[in-house]
């Protein structure tokens, strides 16, 4: 309760930004003749003025679940502040929760562990650049979102923290800050927006050197706009929805939207090789990038051009995309914008089971007439959507009632089997309205029928709202963790089922009784789509709950290579994935990485160990030998 | 130094004094050559629009308001406002009158403009592939109008001529100048960032999307002391940003060179390098001036010089991280500057190379000459001292076109009768002024010392004279140097070397070059002074050598310039910190006390002297809120001290009307 009066008084977030940084502030690019535009960010240096320091996202943001009836917190979503009537119902149901007992929140750490940073580094890094070795700065900055991070977190379990914080405001300063690293030996790890669900940015434990974490949250301003070619060129720790904000004050979108853009940014875009909800119109980060701008230990990677497209032996943009901040830092991003679209329309269509919601989005993909978003729910997902509902007026009520018994007496749908697909499509109001007749008229082909607008809009504002239930879940004693897969078409509806049955038996055989297992497909392609799976299990009765859950995700992983499935769709192998990593890209292809590794960073300055580059040590041990000599 | 070669100048006026007259030339059907083709032409209004919705200008537009807030729409209006100021026109039949009126206004001013003919041919031949800098000198508010005429003379499209808003203020004549392409800059861009950044996109968008002559003089400014001033870089850096950015494949530059007979503005002039202020230009101010251009006005030479591609110039123009940027935005890298600082240097001297001497330089060097050596000349006299100083300039490398030197005579006096006059016994005199009271109003205006009416009146025609003699400077300034380093004692080339070098940059303000090609210089002079019997090589030792009349010449050529720096080092020695304005007024008031060379009153000279010693460090320049304050850096000073009064010539010479060259002229009084 205490919690939530400290929320209100922080809500507006004009909290003096304040970091125990020293402060050096070099204005850069700000000579008035200038063509920069600086961002002030949503986000201050301060994240934990603003942000949940012990889970994800806003502060104020919440759900409640130990009053009469639950609801969100804060005012900056649009389900904030409503109470939810059927939640509470819905968590019994599912998971046996006792919402009598008070939620499990934690007391802010109070020590941490002493910074290694020597000093005299330190002095040299704060003559390049803001410095901070604050327990906190350091703390929050030591993990991305992954159920793991989160539990350490908590429980202040983490075995290692980095020394130090660094804030870079341009290019030159990460330059600078690199070649120190390379001269004093010290480990960088470029740090965004902290949401990586991979372990990518989390510490890596039996790092012996004094780790700087570089956050590139300062680095946010976007340093030209051609509204005539269609680009930007940006700052890469700009952050989604400060850099969607200022697109569109000016009548442009970038248009990638990952579940956190409110929080990611764009450097870890890049790092991740991201994936937005909007891809069908806006395309996946490689499609949306130009150019990027990289320092590594070796020095800046950049092409000496900016074109469309070149032919010019392997392209290295895609070893920067997905390097998982392993090969330098990316500083600066061109990439395409386009024109707010006229008219934004959502939409959504029942089927009558998954299979058949399947076979619709494979014949839409087919006829390339996904509109900027198209999603399947599967029966739980849409179960689960129902709960969040709101409360209604009494003509809602009635309508939704109509709408129900249209659907299962009228129709004969099956309320335990039926899915929804939910659509965002975007355009001139000619093209949408073109774009919903074909789909309803395909949806007609395999069973399904329109259902509104308002199912699709809910379907989407939920979008952002899903990632803080996790933190309320834990509170009450339930893990839950989401993970995703892509797989080609043919494969789909056996992976989907493989998978859940697999979990059901892990379940089965741990004596799990209540979780919940469900799916929905969120992309798709001309050779297959993205599949998302979300997990929960009441843990109360185990000792150690994330090693529970993660034997299971292991598990099911396994289940979904082995019916044809990736490693990951947009999300990234990290830590958490390395396992697959070799028989993904075979050996060859592992050598390849290591070769890379070897080129741009010998002596392991961005020592994150991911991928296959945790047993990599570069040429310390060559330098360990030569002094043993 | 080699011999000049022959230049062939045709007067291109001489034809419209016949009967075909001036109407019909003006009305001729006319189709210019443009400097390059295009695929479509864009009318200077479609200009206006391209450069208004420029992507620059816009994320300009877009940081300006993210940084200080600001409605966009106002300050798109507001480039929109800085366009409409400052754009080109081109009106047809504004040419045509203009062009007529230029005519009648030559023929009352008796003018012959001579042409290099072959060089405009040639250039034209060369023409349609890239755009084209005129870069002439600047003198005379004539310099654009000739330029522009010449154009029209030769069937190239009128250039756009970059000119000051002292014109746009001016009624009818400002519109009628833009109609004929000129576009209006500021002179000053500090402060206001979004003039600038549309002056910058402007003047960028000429160079690569209008097909005709750019034109804009680097010096900045008309040099009032008819030399060559140290260029500007402003300009010629925006109008190099295509070639760097890509946009176009070479940029030519043709430096031009303007030499008058006679500068109409040389009295103001000389008043202004004492520190009378410039009148304000206004159409009013023109027509009362039309009445004194009913006169004789001599010759004007305008030599076109070799076309210089800046690519070839610049061998190599790497690529940079601003190829990254969208081609608007791309601006020129540090590096890129230097290059075009270069540029601008190099073309400084390649206009000065294309100096014409005119009969009235000839004449003003012998004048000055007699009037220093207090000895009168008969004009038999005069013209065998003209003779020889054509051949002395052809050996120094000048060109002269001179092929009657009595017809020419006769004719530059009548030309500059108002200066100087042949007395009764036919022998050539300097006109003393006349006894000047300053008004109380002038005098709060004027930026130096208060000086005597008597300094005034003699002190104006000499500076007058040092006008026409300027120009000439730059052939002997070196030798001259030499010369005086020589005559202090026995010296090797490399004792030399230092102390040459170190008056070179003493002077460099006064005298441009470029420090490049100084070393090359100086062993060309060496060469000169020994080849001329100046200096003599002796053992290794240079001394001086027999021909004391070339000595004589390179002596006196050199000395205003270094008793003025001499003056100004002493001034701020003995004031130890002093602002601009003060050490001006006080060089000026030592310089009217101890009697010297009138031009050492020259405010402008003192100004680049100061700069000198700043250069050689012997002071220290501190910006203070209104004024430059300067201070003494002691030990380098002396040595600089030294070094000057070794060298000074020393020359015992009454500038006032008990000088016999001098014709005493100062019984009429009149007010200014």
């Amino acid at each position: 309760m205490s919690q939530n009066a400290n929320n209100d008084n922080i809500r507006t977030g004009d909290k003096k930004n304040s970091s125990s940084a020293t402060t050096k502030r070099s204005e850069i690019n700000n000579n008035s003749d200038s063509t920069v535009i600086k961002v002030k960010s949503v986000i201050p240096r301060r994240r934990q003025d603003i942000l949940k320091w012990y889970g994800w996202g806003y502060k104020d943001s919440m759900f409640q679940l130990d009053g009469d009836v639950a609801y969100f917190t804060g005012n900056r979503y649009l389900i904030a502040g409503k109470s939810l009537p059927h939640l509470q119902n819905w968590a019994y149901e599912n998971f046996k929760v006792d919402l009598k007992k008070p939620p499990k929140i934690p007391e802010m750490p109070t020590s941490f562990p002493e910074t290694r940073l020597p000093a005299d580094i330190r002095q040299e890094l704060e003559g390049i650049a803001s410095v901070s070795v604050d327990g906190m700065d350091r703390l929050i900055r030591a993990h991305g979102q992954t159920l793991k991070d989160i539990s350490d977190l908590r429980g202040n379990k983490f075995p290692r923290i980095p020394d130090a914080v660094i804030w870079p405001e341009s290019h030159e300063q990460v330059e600078q800050i690199v070649k120190c690293a390379s001269k004093h030996g010290f480990v960088i790890i470029p740090f965004g927006g902290g949401t990586s669900v991979s372990g990518a940015v989390t510490c890596p434990p039996k790092e012996q050197r004094p780790i700087v974490v570089l956050d590139t949250s300062d680095m946010n301003s976007i340093l030209w706009l051609d509204k005539e070619q269609l680009l930007a060129r940006v700052q890469a720790g700009i952050i989604g929805q400060d850099l969607e904000r200022e697109m569109r004050a000016r009548g442009f979108t970038v248009g990638h939207e990952p579940d956190s853009y409110e929080f990611s940014t764009l450097g870890g875009w890049v790092a991740t090789r991201a994936s937005g909800m909007k891809k069908n119109t806006y395309g996946n980060i490689e499609d949306l990038i130009v150019q990027t701008k990289v320092v590594t230990a070796r020095g800046v990677l950049e092409k000496s051009c900016r074109v469309p497209r070149i032919s010019c032996g392997p392209e290295f943009e895609h070893i920067v995309m997905g390097s998982e901040g392993c090969l330098g830092v990316v500083t600066e991003v061109t990439l395409k914008i386009r024109p707010l679209p006229p008219v934004v329309q959502y939409g959504s269509l029942v089927f009558p089971d998954w299979d058949s919601g399947v076979q619709f989005e494979r014949e839409v993909a087919r006829q390339r007439l996904q509109p900027s978003s198209i999603r399947l729910m599967d029966n739980e997902q849409f179960r689960f959507g129902q709960a969040l509902k709101t409360e209604s007026s009494w003509g809602g009520v009635f309508l939704d009632g109509l709408k129900r018994i249209y659907i299962t007496r009228i129709k004969g749908f099956d309320p335990t089997k039926l899915c929804v697909v939910t659509l965002l499509m975007e355009g001139t109001a000619e093209d949408v309205a073109e774009r919903e007749k074909k789909l309803n008229s395909i949806a007609a082909q395999f069973g399904g029928i329109p259902a509104g607008a308002e199912n699709g809009e809910r379907g989407y504002t939920l979008t952002f709202v899903i990632a803080y239930l996790r933190d309320v879940a834990m509170e009450y004693g339930i893990v839950a963790e989401s993970f995703e897969t892509s797989v080609p078409w043919d494969r789909t509806a056996a992976l989907c089922s493989r998978v859940k049955r697999r979990i059901r038996d892990e379940c089965a055989a741990r004596g799990i009784q209540h979780y919940l297992i469900s799916c929905r497909l969120t992309q798709t392609y001309d050779a297959g789509c993205c599949i998302y799976f979300y997990f929960a299990h009441n843990s109360e009765k185990f000792i150690d709950p994330v090693a529970t859950y993660e034997e299971i995700e292991e598990a099911a992983r396994d289940e979904i290579i082995a019916s044809g499935g990736s490693i990951s769709h947009h999300h990234g192998v990290g830590k958490l994935r390395k396992k697959w990593y070799t028989d993904t890209v075979s050996e060859p292809g592992r050598q390849l990485l290591l070769a890379a590794k070897r080129a741009l960073d010998p002596d392991n300055i961005f020592a994150l160990r991911n991928m296959a580059l945790d047993e990599y040590d570069g040429d310390q041990e060559d330098i360990g030998i030569k002094s043993k000599l | 130094m080699k011999m000049s070669e022959v230049v062939e100048f045709r007067d291109i006026l001489l034809a419209r004094k016949m009967e075909s007259g001036i109407f019909q030339f003006m009305t001729r059907a006319w189709h210019p050559l443009r400097t390059f083709n295009m695929d479509k032409y864009y009318s200077p209004q479609e200009l206006k629009g391209m450069v208004l919705d420029s992507v620059y200008l816009d994320s300009f537009i877009e940081a300006e308001t993210a940084r200080n807030g600001g409605c966009k729409v106002k300050l798109k209006k507001e480039v929109m406002n800085y366009l409409e100021e400052m754009c080109l026109d081109k009106k047809m039949h504004v040419i045509r009158w203009m062009g007529i009126a230029f005519l009648k206004i030559s023929f009352m001013m008796k003018i012959g403009i001579f042409v290099n003919e072959p060089a405009v041919l040639k250039l034209r031949s060369s023409m349609k592939t890239n755009p084209i800098l005129f870069l002439p000198t600047h003198r005379s508010y004539a310099d654009f109008c000739l330029m522009t005429y010449l154009c029209y003379h030769y069937d190239i499209d009128l250039p756009a001529v970059a000119a000051g808003m002292d014109f746009y203020s001016m009624a009818v004549v400002g519109k009628a100048m833009r109609e004929t392409g000129a576009f209006y800059i500021r002179r000053t861009l500090a402060g206001d960032h979004l003039y600038a950044a549309t002056l910058k996109q402007y003047v960028r968008t000429l160079v690569s999307k209008y097909p005709s002559p750019i034109e804009f003089f680097l010096e900045g400014t008309r040099s009032r002391s008819n030399k060559s001033l140290p260029p500007k870089y402003g300009m010629l850096s925006m109008s190099l940003v295509p070639l760097f950015a890509r946009e176009v494949s070479d940029i030519t530059i043709v430096p031009v060179n303007l030499s008058y007979d006679r500068l109409m503005e040389h009295g103001l002039f000389a008043y202004e390098h004492v520190g009378v202020p410039k009148p304000k230009e206004s159409t009013g101010g023109l027509l009362k001036s039309l009445y004194s251009l009913n006169d004789h006005y001599g010759n004007i030479y305008i030599n076109i010089g070799t076309p210089l591609s800046v690519k070839s110039y610049l061998n190599n123009i790497p690529n940079t991280n601003e190829m990254l940027k969208p081609v608007d935005l791309q601006q020129l890298t540090p590096e890129q500057f230097k290059q075009v600082q270069s540029v601008a240097n190099r073309v400084i001297i390649l206009q000065q190379k294309c100096t014409v001497a005119t009969i009235s330089n000839l004449l003003a060097l012998v004048l000055m000459s007699s009037l220093i050596e207090n000895r009168l000349l008969s004009l038999d006299e005069v013209l065998s001292q003209v003779e020889w100083m054509i051949t002395v300039l052809r050996t120094l490398g000048a060109t002269v076109f001179e092929n009657d030197v009595r017809g020419n005579v006769n004719r530059i006096l009548v030309v500059h009768s108002k200066m100087v006059k042949l007395d009764k016994e036919r022998r050539l005199r300097l006109l003393s002024g006349t006894l000047m009271d300053v008004s109380r109003d002038v005098q709060k205006k004027m930026k130096g010392h208060i000086l005597k009416a008597e300094t005034m009146a003699t002190a104006i025609p000499i500076i007058q004279l040092q006008l026409y003699v300027n120009p000439i400077l730059h052939y002997l300034v070196p030798p001259a140097i030499v010369l005086l380093i020589v005559l202090r004692r026995p010296i090797t080339k490399d004792e030399l070397s230092s102390d040459y070098h170190q008056i070179r940059k003493l002077l460099r303000h006064e005298f441009f070059h470029i420090e490049e090609t100084e070393e090359k210089t100086l062993a060309e002079s060496i060469d000169y002074c020994i080849q001329n019997n100046i200096i003599a090589s002796v053992d290794g030792q240079l001394v001086p050598g027999s021909d004391e009349r070339l000595q004589f010449l390179l002596k006196w050529s050199i000395w205003p310039a270094l008793t003025t720096l001499s003056l100004a080092a002493d001034i701020t020695t003995e004031q130890v910190n002093c602002g601009h304005k003060q050490a001006l007024k006080l060089v000026q008031e030592r310089a009217e006390r101890s009697g010297c060379h009138p031009y050492c009153l020259s405010l402008e000279s003192i100004g680049n002297c100061l700069q000198g010693l700043v250069l050689g460090r012997a002071l220290i320049k501190q910006k203070d809120t209104a004024d430059t304050i300067y201070q003494l850096s002691p030990e380098v000073m002396e040595k600089c001290q030294h070094l000057i009064n070794t060298v000074q010539p020393k020359f015992k010479v009454a500038f006032d009307v008990s000088n016999s060259v001098i014709l005493d002229n100062t019984h009429v009084l009149c007010r200014l």
